[in-house]
């Protein structure tokens, strides 16, 4: 023990390690601000820079961005409805509505204090139960990953509030999307038709910047100006009373989401942030506040995506196997500089594996600093008057997402789904379970037709699964309470 | 103006021409190897920063450059399965200053949607490296090699668990090549990616997964799995232990390559100068133990050979998709 912390402290004085931890942060929040630049195309972009720096060094200024970017992507989600990561996505529906009365600040503060809580005591998890944790991934089959993700998509019944066959509509329609591209079982395209583009499908970001953002701009667009004057413009930390009575058990389901989706490779931060905050209304004492401003919706997602980006490097570590598109990048940064990740790794370069956990502690720090001073500026810009902050938000989604790729592809893709969100919003249906759908969708189909690959068509591999069957009982529980509270409720009213 | 210029460029050229002679007298370089008429070379790929085209030019452009006296610039042009940096450089000007890292990935992508430009608008400059794949299995499981893969196939193809790629991932394609030899009908499971199949044979769903070296490594060296079999022509330099396939008796080589191609009409001095540089890249003792860790093979292609092999791939490809049902 003496040995690891004298190790952290030589790489922390040794190395500019915390000079890579600042601007890793710093530039983590300005991507994960950026709409189209996921905390994946930030470490993308910075990796070259790293070439040239000392390994541990290297690796702790990629970590850092990750986590700036899963925090950052929450500030236009919750200003301006614009999601800046998939994980965000999450975050706008109730981070937004705060905003729009009047409690933005608040809101921020909450995104980054969770975000700042998600990502130390992810750490702690890291750095206590990595080898316990490692296995406990092992548990998890092609049957179980279907079964998260069953779990998941369960909860439309209850965010669909009023119609179910609405609700069901929507997630269908996201289920659809989720199709589209290269078939990840038999290889084959579906609906690509002959375009090289839509190979690899629509990324989630598109979609939900589309229907999040975009409709609102046509919606405020045909508005005469902001509702209200904002009243906060100042970032508002929560109190301890809140956080004890509102935001601990919302952080909790966030921890223990973040964590499952953390080692469990394939998952990743944007299935923990969407099923972090259903779970979060799903045990609220507060339900009737979600969708229309909850502080517990901001803090859920917010806080599990920021664990993940700690319990994602558990199998990275551990079985030089990525949890998510970020971690992957953090491998090719690693293979870069000649390390290995996998068992070894601890016992060849525990200078590495130790500095960055010492490295990211101290990120997480960094954090809750620049975090507090950018914020600042955001919502500065964010009161100006409304035609000027429209113009800039449609220019910073557009040419976020041409960015992407350098093609018109991406853009039209966002316009598109803006269109259909603004239709969805005018017949009265909510998006969030198309966003779902999109969002769960690979993993269900792709893990249920291994499964059964896997067990030559017999269904009973996913009652065989342990994994697999405690959460496919608990969905069948919460779909069924939701059916028989609406169906009592109808009757109630007739 | 135009005067001074080509004056300048004579006092360049003379300049260069004697440095030449200083160098060759003093015997850097030999007199035989004109300068690389170019400063500046821009290496495209469609690999993201960190993935595996990427990583291969990078490491490759620390030790070319020196050798070659030019300065490599990496850019990576993601998008359209190849399509785009295809693109990029089908449009730029065949002066040797630009090259695209050509995989397996960029004869697919036209097989499955239009493209604009494809491998046939490229010219095909050099061959350098094969990318092994190897089959693997846990360390407590009772098979010992490719041939008890195959028994234990041929006698039980029921409980057979053998977890590949996509259908359009090499691994798959050797175990389906594999399934052929063994001549009865299994499943074969379809993952994402090796880490996916990795974590699948580490916690029993399958019996065997095939995939690359670097995806192995680590749990090998952790001895959480055993490698059975590697599908090349001569035993791997990393696991010199591991026999091939052929010496078990299975006739079965797949690799991918990784090479270079141009825009069309590149000039005669600049594919030579190529051909020239890279089997002395490959022969750098430094750069050998480095690709070597990398469990990369040396496989030098001249432009000939190279075109020849290029077109037999796509023939084999489109044959084997076809087969599978994955284009018409």
């Amino acid at each position: 023990m003496e040995q690891i912390f004298s190790i952290i402290f030589d790489v922390m004085t040794g190395t500019p390690a915390l000079i890579g931890a600042a601007i890793g942060i710093t530039w983590g929040i300005i991507g994960g601000a950026l709409p189209g630049i996921s905390p994946s195309i930030s470490m993308a972009l910075i990796l070259p820079l790293t070439y040239t720096m000392q390994p541990v060094v290297g690796i702790i200024t990629l970590a850092a961005v990750y986590c700036g970017a899963e925090y950052g992507g929450s500030i236009p989600a919750i200003l301006i409805s614009t999601p800046g990561t998939n994980a965000a996505g999450a975050t706008v529906i109730d981070g937004y509505q705060m905003q729009l009365k009047g409690r933005g600040g608040e809101a921020l503060g909450i995104s980054l204090v969770s975000g700042v809580i998600g990502g130390l005591v992810g750490l702690v998890l890291l750095v206590t139960l990595t080898g316990w944790l490692a296995d406990a991934a092992l548990l998890f089959r092609p049957a179980s990953y279907f079964a998260i993700g069953i779990l998941g998509l369960s909860v439309i019944a209850s965010l669909s509030e009023g119609s179910l066959v609405k609700g069901l509509i929507s997630g269908i329609l996201g289920l659809m999307i989720a199709t589209v591209g290269n078939d990840p079982i038999s290889g084959v395209n579906r609906f690509t038709f002959g375009s090289v583009d839509l190979i690899c499908g629509f990324g989630p970001i598109l979609i939900m910047v589309g229907l999040f953002a975009v409709s609102e701009l046509f919606k405020e667009s045909g508005q005469a100006s902001w509702p209200k004057a904002q009243a906060a413009t100042k970032i508002k930390l929560p109190s301890f009373t809140l956080w004890r009575k509102r935001l601990a058990i919302p952080h909790l389901i966030g921890v223990i989401v973040g964590t499952i989706e953390g080692i469990v490779p394939g998952a990743g931060g944007t299935v923990a942030a969407f099923i972090s905050r259903n779970e979060a209304k799903r045990w609220s004492r507060h339900k009737e506040e979600f969708d229309h401003g909850s502080v517990e919706g901001v803090a859920a997602p917010e806080c599990s995506n920021n664990v993940v980006t700690s319990t994602s490097l558990i199998p990275l570590l551990s079985f030089g196997i990525p949890g998510s598109n970020s971690s992957a990048i953090l491998l090719g940064g690693m293979l870069l500089h000649g390390l290995r990740p996998g068992p070894m790794i601890f016992v060849q370069n525990p200078e590495v594996v130790y500095g960055l956990y010492g490295g990211l502690f101290f990120a997480n720090l960094f954090l809750l600093v620049i975090g507090l001073v950018s914020v600042r500026g955001a919502l500065w810009l964010v009161n100006r008057p409304k035609p000027y902050v429209l113009a800039v938000v449609y220019v910073l989604i557009f040419s976020g997402a041409y960015s992407l790729n350098h093609s018109l592809f991406e853009p039209t893709v966002v316009l598109i789904m803006g269109v259909v969100g603004y239709l969805l919003r005018y017949i009265g249906l909510s998006p969030l379970p198309m966003v779902l759908g999109v969002v769960l969708g690979f993993m269900v189909e792709t893990n249920f037709r291994r499964s059964l690959q896997i067990s030559q068509g017999d269904y009973g591999i996913f009652l065989g699964d342990p994994v697999s069957i405690i959460l496919l009982t608990l969905s069948f529980v919460f779909v069924s309470v939701s059916i028989y509270r609406m169906v009592h409720e109808s009757r109630k009213q007739a | 103006m135009n005067v001074r210029r080509r004056h300048l460029s004579q006092l360049t050229g003379t300049l260069c021409a004697a440095g030449l002679l200083v160098a060759s007298t003093s015997g850097v370089l030999a007199a035989d190897t004109p300068a690389y008429p170019v400063k500046t070379v821009t290496l495209i790929t469609h690999s993201s920063p960190g993935g595996g085209s990427d990583l291969f030019l990078r490491q490759m452009i620390k030790y070319l450059g020196p050798q070659m006296g030019v300065t490599f610039v990496v850019k990576n042009v993601r998008g359209g399965g190849g399509a785009k940096a295809l693109a990029e450089l089908a449009k730029l000007p065949p002066d040797g200053s630009a090259f695209y890292a050509t995989t397996d990935t960029c004869i697919q992508t036209p097989m499955f949607g239009k493209v604009e430009y494809t491998i046939h608008d490229l010219e095909p400059v050099v061959n350098v490296f094969e990318d092994p794949e190897v089959i693997y299995t846990r360390k407590d499981s009772p098979l010992k090699s490719l041939k008890d893969v195959m028994a234990a196939a041929k006698k039980d193809p029921k409980n057979a668990k053998w977890g590949g790629g996509t259908a359009t991932e090499l691994g798959r394609q050797v175990l389906e090549r594999l399934k052929e030899i063994v001549g009865v009908d299994l499943p074969i499971v379809s993952f994402e990616g090796g880490g996916d199949a990795m974590m699948a044979v580490l916690n029993g769903s399958m019996d065997i997964a095939v995939g690359e070296p670097g995806e192995v490594s680590a749990q090998l060296e952790a001895g959480k799995i055993r490698l059975l079999a590697a599908f090349t022509e001569q035993r791997l330099a990393t696991y010199p232990d591991v026999p091939t396939a052929k010496e078990q008796g299975v006739d079965l080589v797949l690799t991918k390559f990784r090479g270079l191609t141009g825009p069309k009409g590149l000039p005669t001095d600049v594919v030579k100068a190529w051909e020239e540089a890279i089997p002395k890249l490959l022969a750098n003792p430094e750069y050998k133990k480095a690709y070597d860790e990398d469990s990369l093979i040396p496989a030098f292609k001249d432009q000939k050979a190279f075109q020849a092999y290029l077109a037999k791939t796509e023939v084999d490809l489109k044959t084997y998709l076809t087969k599978m049902g994955v284009i018409k």
